[in-house]
C-alpha cells in the first residue's frame, strides 16, 4: 500500500463510516479525561491494551488506538457509551467481561467512564502509559507449582514393586499381578483357550492376517514345548507384522497423505513416514530411539535418511497451506498442534490445555505450555534430498538458485508484456465494465479520487485477465524476439537443473516467517499489518557450506493464547512437574544450523527421569492385545483421565521394558505368553460376572472387533487375491462417484476395482477431506488430532458395506473360485475350507449341514458372501 | 455398557415388533413402500431402542423444536444483497471505507452500492431484495439475524466454525452434537442426513457432517436420490431378493449360535440387530426420499416443475420428508462445487450475475418448504436455519463482485415457534462489521440447541482431558428469538 492510500483512509475514516455526530451530554458535569479517566485506564486496562501489548490487537494508550478499536469493534464511539465496547464491556453488558479476570471497575468508575464517552469522549493527553511494575509478567514468568502438584502416580517414577505371591504357580510375572487382583474381588480365571483360536488371536494381533490353511496344519502339528513361543517368534518376525503395529502408531501420529482444510494438498512424499514407521517396528527399533528420531531426526549426531523422514511426525497435523504469510496467527495453532500429537501421541497428557489458562485438571502450568512451545519454536516444513547432508544442501541450494534465477528472468518478462498488456486490459474494462470504472481507470493516477484509486487497481490489476501469450499477439518484433530470448534463458536453465533426488517430507530450524510464498500469498496489501509481522525475518532455512549461527526467532507467552497479546520472550523448557534439576533445554550440534532444542526435549521425553513415555507405550501394547489399556484412557494418564486398573502391573512393565532396552517386541513376547492373554474368551462364570461384569480384571479374553483396515485385509487374505507388496506411493482403492464429486481440491485417483488396489489397507490414500467410506464406517481415527484407542460402533452401514458393496461381492466371488479350486466340486469340503481359511478351525456338524443346505438353495458364494459378515468373522475370539 | 441390548426387547420396542418387520419386508418386497404416497409407512416410524446409542434422549428442558433443517449456502452470501437494506452504500458509493480493513483477496476496493432493489414486505414492513420475492412473502414468519460474524475469512476455516464451532479441522459438527444429544425418533433412517447440492460439494466436504472425536454412530449420511439414497444401500442388481433373504437368514442363524457363546455381550446382540436395521432401511429410506409419490401441486410448490428450481426444491422437499419421519437434523447444502465463482455463492467477479442464479434457484423452494411444513402442522417443531459460512464486503471487488466478510453476516431462522417478523442486531452503516447485538457462531449454536431443549454448556463429551462442547467456552442465547 502506498503512502498516498493509508492517508486516504484515515481521511474517510471520519468521512465514512464513522461519521456519527457527537450528541452534548444531559448537563453532567464535564469529566476530565487527565484526571477522571486515566488512573482508571492506566490501573485497569493498559497492561493488556496499551503500548507493550495490544491484546485483540486493541491500543488504548490513545484515542485514534480507542477509536479505531481491536480485532472487531471500535472501543469507544464519541457521545454513545451504550455502543461503545470499552464501555459495554467493562459494564459487563457484554462478554468477556473486563478488566478480564481483574477486579471490576466500580460503580463510580463505570458512570464516570459512561458521562465521558457521551460528552465525546475528549482526550487532553497525547499517550499514556501502563502505570505497572518493571516487568508487568513476572508473577507469569516466576509461576510455580503448588507445593505437591508431583503427587500423583502418573509424575512419580514407575518402580517394580516385588512381583506378588499368589496361590497358583505362575512362570510369567503378568500373571501373578492379575491374579492378585483377580482374588481381591473374587474372580475366577478362565481355562486356557483352545489352540486354533489362540492361533487366530496371534495372528490377528501381530500381523492382522488369518493363517493358512498349511500353516494351521503346521501349528496343530507342532506339539513340542515352546510351541506358542516359536509361533510368536515366527509372526514378530514376519514383515506384516510392522504394517499391523504401524498403523496403530499412524493413529496416534495422526497421518495423512494430504494437508486437510480447503487445498487439501496431496503430500506426495509423505507416505516414506509411513514406511518409515512399519520399518521400524520390523526392525524392532528401540522405542526411545523412535520417539528421538521423531521429534529430533535432524538435529541428532548420527543423522540418517531414515531419521529425517522420522521428523514428518512434527508436520503431520492439518495445515491449510493457503495464505499463510497473511495469516501468521495460524502457526500457534500448528503448534499447538505438535504439542497435542507429542502430549497425548507420547507422554499421555493433555498439554493443549494449558494454552489459554493453566491446567485445570494436572499440575502444567500455561508457563509450561509456552516452555514447550519454545522448544519447537524454530521448527520449519520442508521438502528434502534424501542421501548425505553436503549432497542434499548443494541441491537444494541449486534449486533455491535456479528459482530466484527464473524469478527475476520472469520479472522482466512481465515488463516486457506490460504496456501490451496495458493496452489490451484497457480495451477489455471498456467492453466489461461500466463508464465510471472505465473513467477511473484512464485518469492519470493524480486526478483520481481516493475512491477511484482503489477502484483502478482493482480493475486493473484483477477485474480482466490478460494473459502473457495474449500481449504476444500486438507485441512489437523487437519485443517479441527480447521475449523469446529470455524465455529460451529460463528453458537452459531449468534443463541445467539435475533431475530430482529422491525428497523426504521433513521439518528442520529455520525462520517460518520467511515461508516461500505458497498458494493465495500473492495478494500482497490484503493484510498490511500482517506483512508486518514477516518483515526482516531471516532465512527459511540454512543452505551452504561450513557451519552457521541459527537462532531461534524470539517466541512469546501469550496471554489467554492470543497471538495479539503477547506478554514475556519465552525460553524452552519442558512439563515442570516431571521436570528434574538442570534437564539441559538446548543441545547444539556441532555445525549451528538448529537450535538443538528438539533435541534436548526428545532427550527429556526418552529419559529414565520421566515417568510418562514408557508407562504410555506398554499401555498402548496391553491396550492392543488386551482390548483395553491398564489405563483404558490412552492419550490421557492425568486427572480426568481413568485410573490405572492394575498400577503396580503398569510400572512393572514400564520398568521392564525400559531395562530390556525399550523393546517394543519383548513386549508382546512377555504379554501374548503370560496365561491371562491365552485365557478363553466363551466363559461363564456366575460369579465373576456378577463380580466384574464388564471384565476390567482380566477374568476372560475379551473379544475385540477388528479394525476396518484389518476387515478389509481380511476379506481380501480369505479370498486369495490380496497383493501383499509393501511400501511406496499410496493406493487409491474405488469409492463412489458421490464421495468425488464433494472434493474440492487435493487428489484422489480413483482406481477401479482390480488387483491393483487388493493392497494391504494401511496403504490406503489417507485423504482428510474423504476418509476411505469403509474404514470410516468401522471407526476410522480422525485423522486431524492424535487417536490412542479407536470407538468401536455397530452401525446399519456395516453391514450395508459388507452386503452390497462391489468391492466385498467381488471378493466373496473369488473366495468361492478359490474354494472350488482348491477343495473341488464336493460341498462338504469346500465349506470346510471356507471355515479353515476365514475362521481358523473347522465348522462344527451343525453349521456344515446348515451351510449345505444353504449351498443346496441358493449358491456358492451366497455362503462365502455370508461367512465375510459373520461376527465371528469381524471378531477376535 | 451394563446395558444389554437384548434382541427380544429390540424387535419389541421397535415399532410393531416381528409383525412390523414382516410388514416391511412385505412392502419392501413388494416395492409398496416406494408407491403413492402414504403416511410415513407405520413399519418405517419405529423409534430406537433403549441401548441403541441413536435412542431418543430426554432434552435437558421442554423443546420448542424436535428437528432441524439447516440450509447452509456455501460460499459466503451478501448480506446486503439479500435481507439487510443497505441505503448508505448508494450515499457512500464510490468513497474509500476508512480503518483497518482486511480484505481476502488482494486490496480492498471501494464502497459498492447494493446491486439489486429491496422492497418492503408483510407486516413487519421488512425490506427484501427483488431476488427473494418468494421468501420474502414469509417475512413474518422470519426471524433475520443482522449481526452474525466469525472469526476466519476463508472459506473452509469459516465452514469449520459454522458446522462446528471451530476453526480447525477434526471437531463434531452440529449434526453430530446434536444427534448424540438428542438421539433420533426413527431407527429405520440415520438421525443426521446431508442433502448435498447437486453439483457437488459443498466446501470443506465430508468435514461438514463428519462427527470428529464422537463416535461415528453420530455423523452425518449423506443421501442421494430416491434410487439409491445411501451408497451401499442398495442390494446389487447381481443379487437376487431371495438370494439376499437367504443370505441374511442364514447370517442371522450362524451369528445367533455364536451369540450364544457370549451372553450378555451388547455388542454382539447390536451387531445382529445392525443387519435387520440394515434390511428395514434398504426399503424405509428410498420411500422416504421418494418425491414422486408427492401430489403435482406439491411438486410445484418447491418448484419441482421448472428447471431451474428442481434440483434445489428436491434437496427441499426431501428434508421436509425426512423430519416428517423422525430425521433429527437435515442439513441441506446451497452451492456446490465446479467453477467456484458460479456454482457457489462465492460472488467475487461478478455480485448480480452470481446471487441471481443461487436466489433463484432456492428462493421458490424454500418459501415452498415453509408452506409445506407449515400445512402438514410441522413448522412448529421444526426449526429452518438459513445461513452461509460468512458474509460479504461492502466493498467492491474485481470491479463488481465482492470479497468474503467474516464480520457481519445475516442468517435467519423460522419456525419452532420462534417470533417471527423481527429483525434482531444490525451491522454497521454499510455492512462491514456486526455492529448491533453481535452475534457469534457460539452465541447461535446455543441458540439452536436451546431451541431443542439442549442446554448448551451441558451437552459435553469427555475428550482430550476435557468436557468438549459445540459452543466451547462461549455461546450466549440470543433473547429475542423465542416468542
Amino acid at each position: 500500500m502506498t503512502k498516498k492510500l493509508v492517508l486516504a483512509c484515515f481521511i474517510c475514516l471520519s468521512a465514512v463510516s464513522f461519521n456519527r455526530s457527537v450528541t452534548p451530554s444531559n448537563a453532567q458535569t464535564p469529566v476530565s479525561f487527565s484526571k477522571d479517566i486515566q488512573p482508571i485506564l492506566e490501573q485497569n486496562c493498559l497492561s493488556c491494551h496499551g503500548q507493550s501489548m495490544q491484546s485483540s490487537r486493541l491500543d488504548l494508550s490513545t484515542r485514534e488506538g480507542a477509536l479505531r478499536g481491536g480485532t472487531r469493534w471500535p472501543a469507544i464511539v464519541p457521545g454513545h457509551a451504550e455502543d461503545s465496547y470499552m464501555y459495554r464491556l467493562a459494564a459487563g453488558l457484554d462478554k468477556p467481561a473486563m478488566p478480564l479476570g481483574g477486579k471490576k471497575l466500580t460503580d463510580a468508575q463505570l458512570a464516570t467512564i459512561k458521562n465521558w464517552i457521551d460528552q465525546g469522549a475528549h482526550w487532553d493527553t497525547d499517550v499514556v502509559v501502563a502505570k505497572t511494575s518493571t516487568n508487568p509478567f513476572a508473577e507469569l514468568e516466576n509461576a510455580k507449582l503448588p507445593p505437591g502438584a508431583g503427587d500423583y502416580w502418573a509424575f512419580k517414577l514407575p518402580v517394580q514393586a516385588p512381583v506378588p505371591t499368589v496361590a497358583r504357580t505362575f512362570s510369567n510375572p503378568v500373571d501373578r499381578f492379575l491374579e492378585k487382583a483377580r482374588q481381591e474381588k473374587g474372580l475366577k480365571a478362565a481355562p486356557k483357550a483352545d489352540r486354533l483360536s489362540l492361533l487366530r488371536r496371534a495372528y490377528m494381533d501381530l500381523i492382522g492376517l488369518p493363517p493358512k490353511p498349511a500353516e494351521i496344519d503346521a501349528f496343530m502339528k507342532d506339539t513340542a514345548p515352546g510351541s506358542w513361543e516359536r509361533l510368536i517368534d515366527k509372526l514378530l518376525a514376519s514383515p506384516h507384522y510392522g504394517e499391523r503395529w504401524g498403523r496403530h502408531w499412524l493413529d496416534a501420529a495422526r497421518y495423512a497423505d494430504s494437508s486437510g482444510y480447503e487445498n487439501d494438498t496431496d503430500q506426495p512424499n509423505m507416505y516414506r513416514y509411513r514406511d518409515y514407521v512399519v520399518r521400524a517396528f520390523n526392525d524392532d527399533k528401540p522405542y526411545n530411539t523412535f520417539l528421538k528420531e521423531q521429534i529430533a531426526g535432524d538435529e541428532i549426531p548420527n543423522r540418517t535418511d531414515d531419521s529425517l523422514i522420522a521428523t514428518g511426525f512434527l508436520r503431520l497435523g492439518p495445515r491449510v497451506r493457503n495464505h499463510e504469510r497473511a495469516n501468521p496467527m495460524r502457526r500457534h495453532d500448528y503448534l499447538d498442534d505438535v504439542l497435542g500429537a507429542i502430549g497425548k501421541g507420547m507422554l499421555g497428557m493433555t498439554v493443549q490445555c494449558a494454552r489459554c489458562h493453566d491446567h485445570k485438571f494436572d499440575p502444567i502450568l500455561m508457563k509450561d505450555y509456552y516452555a514447550m512451545s519454545a522448544s519447537i519454536y524454530g521448527y520449519v516444513e520442508v521438502e528434502y534430498p534424501l542421501g548425505p547432508r553436503e549432497q542434499a544442501d548443494a541441491y537444494m541450494r541449486q534449486l533455491t538458485e535456479t528459482e530466484d534465477k527464473v524469478a527475476a528472468l520472469k520479472e522482466r518478462i512481465e515488463e516486457l508484456d506490460e504496456p501490451y498488456r496495458h493496452k489490451l486490459a484497457l480495451e477489455e474494462i471498456r467492453k466489461k465494465f461500466p463508464p465510471d470504472y472505465v473513467r477511473a481507470v484512464e485518469k492519470p493516477e493524480s486526478e483520481r479520487t481516493p475512491g477511484e484509486k482503489l477502484l483502478a487497481i482493482q480493475v486493473l490489476e484483477r477485474g480482466v485477465q490478460i494473459k502473457s501469450a495474449d500481449a504476444d499477439k500486438i507485441m512489437s518484433p523487437e519485443d517479441a524476439a527480447k521475449k523469446k530470448a529470455l524465455n529460451d534463458e529460463i528453458t537452459a536453465i531449468n534443463a541445467a537443473m539435475p533431475k530430482a533426488p529422491p525428497m523426504a517430507s521433513i521439518v528442520t530450524d529455520g525462520d517460518w516467517r520467511s515461508v516461500p510464498l505458497g498458494y493465495g500469498d500473492r495478494n500482497e496489501g490484503a493484510c498490511p499489518k500482517c506483512e508486518l509481522e514477516f518483515a526482516g525475518a531471516g532465512k527459511y532455512i540454512e543452505f551452504g557450506p561450513g557451519n552457521a549461527n541459527y537462532k531461534v526467532p524470539t517466541s512469546f507467552f501469550l496471554m489467554r493464547g492470543d497471538p495479539d497479546s503477547k506478554a514475556y520472550p519465552t525460553k524452552p523448557g519442558f512439563l515442570s512437574v516431571i521436570t528434574k534439576g538442570n534437564t539441559p533445554t538446548e543441545i547444539p550440534p556441532a555445525n549451528g544450523r538448529t537450535s538443538g532444542r528438539r533435541l534436548a526435549m526428545a532427550e527429556w521425553l526418552i529419559s529414565r527421569d520421566n515417568p510418562l513415555p514408557a508407562r504410555v507405550i506398554v499401555n498402548r501394547i496391553w491396550q492392543h492385545h488386551f482390548g483395553k489399556g491398564i489405563v483404558p484412557t490412552l492419550d490421557n494418564f492425568g486427572k480426568m483421565g481413568e485410573q490405572p486398573t492394575n498400577p503396580q502391573l503398569l510400572d512393572w512393565l514400564a520398568v521392564e521394558f525400559m531395562n530390556k532396552g525399550w523393546s517394543i517386541k519383548q513386549m508382546h513376547r512377555l504379554m501374548m505368553t503370560s496365561e491371562a492373554y491365552q485365557m478363553a474368551s466363551a466363559y461363564n462364570d456366575a460369579v465373576s460376572a456378577k463380580n466384574d461384569p464388564d471384565d476390567t480384571y482380566l477374568w476372560k479374553y475379551r473379544i475385540r472387533r477388528l479394525e476396518g483396515e484389518i476387515v478389509r485385509d481380511n476379506i481380501m487374505a480369505v479370498a486369495g487375491s490380496i497383493d501383499l507388496t509393501m511400501g511406496g506411493p499410496a493406493i487409491f482403492p474405488h469409492v463412489d462417484e458421490s464421495f468425488i464429486k464433494t472434493l474440492f481440491r487435493g487428489i484422489y485417483r480413483n482406481q477401479d476395482d482390480a488387483p491393483n488396489v487388493w493392497r494391504r489397507s494401511i496403504y490406503i490414500y489417507a485423504k482428510r477431506t474423504m476418509p476411505n467410506p469403509m474404514l470410516q464406517a468401522f471407526d476410522l481415527a480422525d485423522m486431524s488430532q492424535s487417536f490412542g484407542a479407536r470407538h468401536v460402533s455397530t452401525v446399519p452401514t456395516q453391514a450395508l458395506q459388507l452386503l452390497n458393496a462391489d468391492f466385498v461381492l467381488n471378493q466373496a466371488q473369488l473366495f468361492a473360485d478359490r474354494l472350488k479350486k482348491e477343495a473341488g466340486d464336493d460341498v462338504a469340503r469346500q465349506i470346510d475350507l471356507a471355515y479353515r481359511i476365514a475362521l481358523t478351525r473347522p465348522p462344527t456338524s451343525r453349521e456344515l449341514s446348515m451351510a449345505s443346505d444353504m449351498i443346496g438353495e441358493g449358491s456358492l458364494v451366497d455362503f462365502t458372501n455370508v461367512m465375510l459378515n459373520l461376527s465371528e468373522f469381524l471378531y477376535t475370539r | 455398557m451394563k446395558n444389554i441390548w437384548n434382541r427380544r426387547d429390540f424387535l419389541f420396542q421397535s415399532g410393531g415388533g416381528i409383525a412390523g418387520l414382516a410388514l416391511a419386508q412385505m412392502l419392501y418386497d413388494q416395492k409398496l413402500l416406494a408407491s403413492p404416497r402414504m403416511a410415513p409407512a407405520d413399519a418405517c416410524a419405529a423409534p430406537p431402542v433403549a441401548a441403541n446409542p441413536l435412542a431418543p434422549k430426554a432434552p435437558h428442558f421442554k423443546p420448542r423444536a424436535k428437528a432441524v433443517i439447516s440450509i447452509f449456502n456455501t460460499g459466503g452470501v451478501s448480506q446486503m444483497e439479500t435481507f439487510e437494506y443497505k441505503p448508505a452504500l448508494e450515499k457512500y458509493a464510490g468513497q474509500v471505507l476508512g480503518g483497518d480493513v482486511r480484505v481476502h483477496d488482494g486490496r480492498p476496493g471501494p464502497i459498492m452500492p447494493g446491486v439489486f432493489k429491496f422492497k418492503q414486505y408483510g407486516q413487519s414492513g421488512k425490506h427484501v431484495s427483488e431476488i427473494f420475492p418468494n421468501i420474502a412473502t414469509k417475512v413474518d414468519e422470519i426471524a433475520f439475524l443482522h449481526s452474525v460474524w466469525g472469526r476466519s475469512d476463508d472459506h473452509i476455516q469459516a465452514t469449520y466454525e459454522m458446522q462446528s464451532g471451530q476453526l480447525r479441522m477434526g471437531y463434531p459438527s452440529m449434526g453430530s452434537w446434536i444427534t448424540y444429544g438428542l438421539g433420533t425418533e426413527n431407527a429405520n433412517l440415520p438421525g443426521f442426513i446431508v442433502l448435498q447440492d447437486a453439483r457437488g460439494g459443498p466446501l470443506g466436504a465430508s468435514n461438514n457432517w463428519l462427527s470428529g472425536f464422537l463416535p461415528s454412530t453420530f455423523q452425518g449420511t449423506p443421501f442421494l436420490g430416491a434410487d439409491n439414497p445411501i451408497v451401499d444401500l442398495k442390494r446389487p442388481a447381481s443379487v437376487t431378493a431371495g438370494q439376499q433373504r437367504l443370505r441374511l437368514d442364514m447370517l442371522d442363524k450362524l451369528n445367533q449360535m455364536h451369540a450364544e457363546q457370549y451372553p450378555g455381550s451388547s455388542e454382539l446382540a447390536a451387531r445382529i440387530s445392525s443387519y435387520e436395521l440394515a434390511y428395514r432401511m434398504q426399503g424405509c429410506a428410498p420411500e422416504a426420499v421418494d418425491i414422486n409419490s408427492e401430489s403435482a401441486a406439491t411438486k410445484k410448490l418447491y418448484g419441482l416443475d421448472e428447471k431451474i428450481t428442481e434440483p434445489f426444491g428436491k434437496q427441499c422437499l426431501m428434508a421436509r420428508r425426512l423430519v416428517e419421519r423422525g430425521v433429527r437434523f437435515v442439513q441441506v447444502f446451497s452451492g456446490g462445487l465446479g467453477v467456484q465463482n458460479t456454482d457457489t455463492w462465492d460472488a467475487h467477479k461478478d455480485m448480480k450475475e452470481n446471487h441471481a442464479i443461487h436466489a433463484k434457484e432456492s428462493d421458490l423452494p424454500i418459501a415452498g418448504l415453509l408452506t409445506d411444513l407449515k400445512a402438514l402442522g410441522l413448522l412448529d417443531s421444526t426449526l429452518v436455519v438459513w445461513h452461509s459460512e460468512f458474509g460479504r464486503m461492502p466493498l467492491s471487488e474485481n470491479g463488481v463482485g465482492r470479497d468474503h466478510n467474516p464480520m457481519a453476516m445475516t442468517c435467519w431462522m423460522a419456525g419452532a415457534g420462534i417470533k417471527g417478523g423481527q429483525s434482531i442486531g444490525t451491522s454497521d452503516e454499510v455492512g462491514y462489521k456486526a455492529e448491533k447485538q453481535p452475534i457469534s457462531y457460539h452465541d447461535l449454536h446455543a441458540t439452536i440447541l436451546a431451541l431443542l431443549g439442549i442446554e448448551h454448556t451441558r451437552l459435553t463429551y469427555r475428550y482430550n482431558g476435557r468436557d468438549m462442547r459445540l459452543t466451547d467456552v462461549a455461546g450466549e442465547l440470543i433473547p429475542q428469538i423465542m416468542a
